[in-house]
């Protein structure tokens, strides 16, 4: 049954996905992203309840677990500040984002296929694992408005103005604002999960913790420097999309 | 029931025969009621605006009153303006009506101005009781056909302008414009222009600067702005989020390093250049500074052009609705 929810919910990204671009490529906005990427939230939470019930706990058990906690972030992050901001061609931007991370999940063995119930909860441990992973829906939103401002940003450069993107394309200082307060809202969540990290009783190595604090210490070294000595909004946009890319590891070492 | 069409507009007559004909904005519905007197007519709406002049009539014999009405304006206004008016006799009059609405007659095609106007016109007519069913029937429609036209195609779209192409520029990198702090650089008609279109969208502050300080000061005093002397216009650059340059100067006046010095000071926030000289006033090595957006007339001048070319391939397709609809308005005298 949860598998079922999670190819539902893969499925809706990716037509959802594709309508949107054809949209763009003729010119105009498809009012429809947003209504596909509601259902794809709604697929996600019925993923995510029969997976943590079948828990009971949170569904942060592994990598699929993980990818799949991650896409309904990003979802949720994009459904709560897309449509505030009205940067409705970020539903387009995202719902690939989620197809790669679910489809990873999809891939036979990533994602367990009978989940045992989880003995002995704790609740550092709950609160560490679902305020990182949280924390990287916003920071993977982030990446992705950074890579519509870079597009953005070139395209005014080269005065490639003529394109249905560019035509769609949020105004660069809104792109840029939503950015950072993304960045904001990312590193506040991954704060608390990395200090609920520290509190939580560790079984194995400690190379997870100094992986999830030197992303931290990556992202609050970004924010400062933007904040205090200021910063290009390409230089902003090029680090948030690295430092996710590169900060997906950790989820390597979990 | 007739219905005719009786004008002149930018195409077919020129400035200083249009302005002998202009009606005053708020006589155009006691220009209406007047026109009743003529024999056989029933209803009419006068309509005026820079570009034309033009008598819309309706009744049971309302090709005769335009004859009439012809007469009447060669023997009040000089029987040389005889060859400038053109006129459009039922469904082509209702026609022509819908095209106007929708701005596919204008001097700028698809510009928007005119469906106010003919809304103001109509609306004067109708409470001097000019008008009745046939013109009431098809002012209305006209006003939806208007309305649908510009909804369904992109008879709008794009600036047509220097000016214009500027400000959706500006507005693609800062979104709305209120805040937004502008410099101007040599006070050109040109400048003037482009800075007056920033300034309608919202731009705030404005400073001018001009090689002879009165210039600068009394295009600053148009704008609400505040003028500069021209040895002092670098450190304002930190402060503002376009810049606009228009001199006569032989040589580039913005240069890399003005720049360059006040980008820590900026935060490197984004910085949008006007270039409308030529020769050119800022160095195209700005526009290689990364948070520098750099237009120089031609660009400018090139988006215009793309976006008029666009507009007349939408003719076609505006013509086609204003058909669809008008045949389904079955209207008595067309």
């Amino acid at each position: 049954m949860d598998r079922w929810f999670l190819i539902a919910a893969t499925a809706l990204a990716a037509v959802g996905g594709v309508i949107g671009m054809w949209s763009v490529h003729k010119g105009t906005r498809s009012p429809w992203t947003v209504i596909w990427m509601i259902a794809v939230f709604a697929a996600q939470l019925g993923f995510l309840s029969v997976r943590g019930e079948a828990r009971g706990a949170c569904p942060l058990i592994g990598l699929g677990e993980i990818l799949v906690f991650l896409a309904w972030s990003l979802t949720f992050f994009y459904l709560a500040i897309g449509t505030t901001y009205r940067l409705s061609l970020l539903g387009v931007f995202t719902a690939p984002v989620v197809v790669v991370f679910q489809g990873v999940a999809l891939i036979p063995g990533v994602l367990a296929a009978d989940p045992q119930r989880v003995a002995g909860t704790n609740p550092w441990h709950e609160t560490h694992a679902a305020m990182s992973v949280l924390s990287y829906g916003a920071l993977a939103l982030a990446a992705v408005a950074g890579v519509m401002f870079l597009v953005l940003d070139r395209q005014l450069k080269d005065h490639h103005l003529q394109s249905g993107l560019f035509r769609n394309l949020p105004p660069v200082r809104e792109l840029l604002k939503s950015m950072v307060r993304l960045l904001w809202l990312g590193v506040v969540l991954l704060s608390i999960g990395v200090f609920a990290g520290f509190m939580m009783p560790r079984e194995g190595g400690t190379a997870h913790l100094i992986a999830a604090s030197a992303v931290w210490i990556s992202y609050v070294g970004l924010l400062s420097i933007r904040q205090v000595r200021g910063l290009t909004g390409r230089r902003t946009a090029l680090v948030a999309v690295l430092l996710f890319v590169g900060s997906l590891s950790v989820f390597a070492l979990v | 029931m007739e219905l005719v069409c009786v004008g002149l507009n930018h195409r077919t007559a020129p400035v200083e025969v249009r302005e002998r004909f202009a009606v005053p904005a708020g006589k155009l519905g006691e220009s209406a009621k007047q026109l009743l007197e003529i024999e056989g007519l029933g209803e009419s709406v006068v309509l005026s605006t820079c570009n034309r002049t033009e008598f819309y009539l309706a009744g049971d014999h309302a090709e005769d009153a335009a004859a009439t009405l012809r007469r009447i304006l060669a023997e009040s206004h000089g029987a040389d303006s005889d060859p400038h008016w053109y006129e459009h006799h039922r469904m082509s009059a209702a026609k022509h009506l819908c095209r106007v609405v929708s701005g596919l007659d204008s001097m700028v095609l698809g510009e928007t101005e005119i469906f106010g106007q003919a809304k103001e016109a109509y609306r004067q007519a109708l409470d001097a009781g000019a008008t009745a069913g046939v013109l009431n029937r098809l002012f209305q429609r006209a006003f939806g056909v208007g309305k649908k036209v510009r909804t369904d195609t992109r008879i709008q779209e794009g600036a047509t302008s220097v000016a214009g192409a500027s400000v959706e520029l500006a507005e693609k990198i800062f979104g709305k414009l209120a805040g937004c702090r502008v410099i101007v650089i040599g006070a050109g008609e040109m400048s003037r222009q482009t800075a007056q279109a920033l300034v309608s969208r919202g731009a705030s502050s404005v400073f001018v600067t001009n090689r002879s300080f009165d210039k600068a000061e009394a295009l600053a005093a148009e704008m609400g702005g505040r003028a500069v002397k021209f040895d002092e216009w670098q450190p304002v650059l930190a402060g503002v989020d376009v810049v606009i340059s228009s001199t006569s100067a032989p040589h580039p006046v913005v240069l890399p390093h003005h720049i360059e010095s006040v980008r820590r000071v900026r935060k490197f926030r984004p910085l949008f250049l006007i270039d409308i000289a030529v020769p050119r006033d800022i160095d195209p090595a700005c526009g290689e500074i990364e948070e520098v957006y750099l237009y120089d007339i031609d660009t400018l001048e090139q988006l215009a052009d793309e976006a008029r070319a666009r507009r007349q391939r939408q003719i076609a397709e505006c013509d086609r609705i204003i058909d669809d609809e008008l045949r389904k308005l079955n209207l008595p005298g067309t």
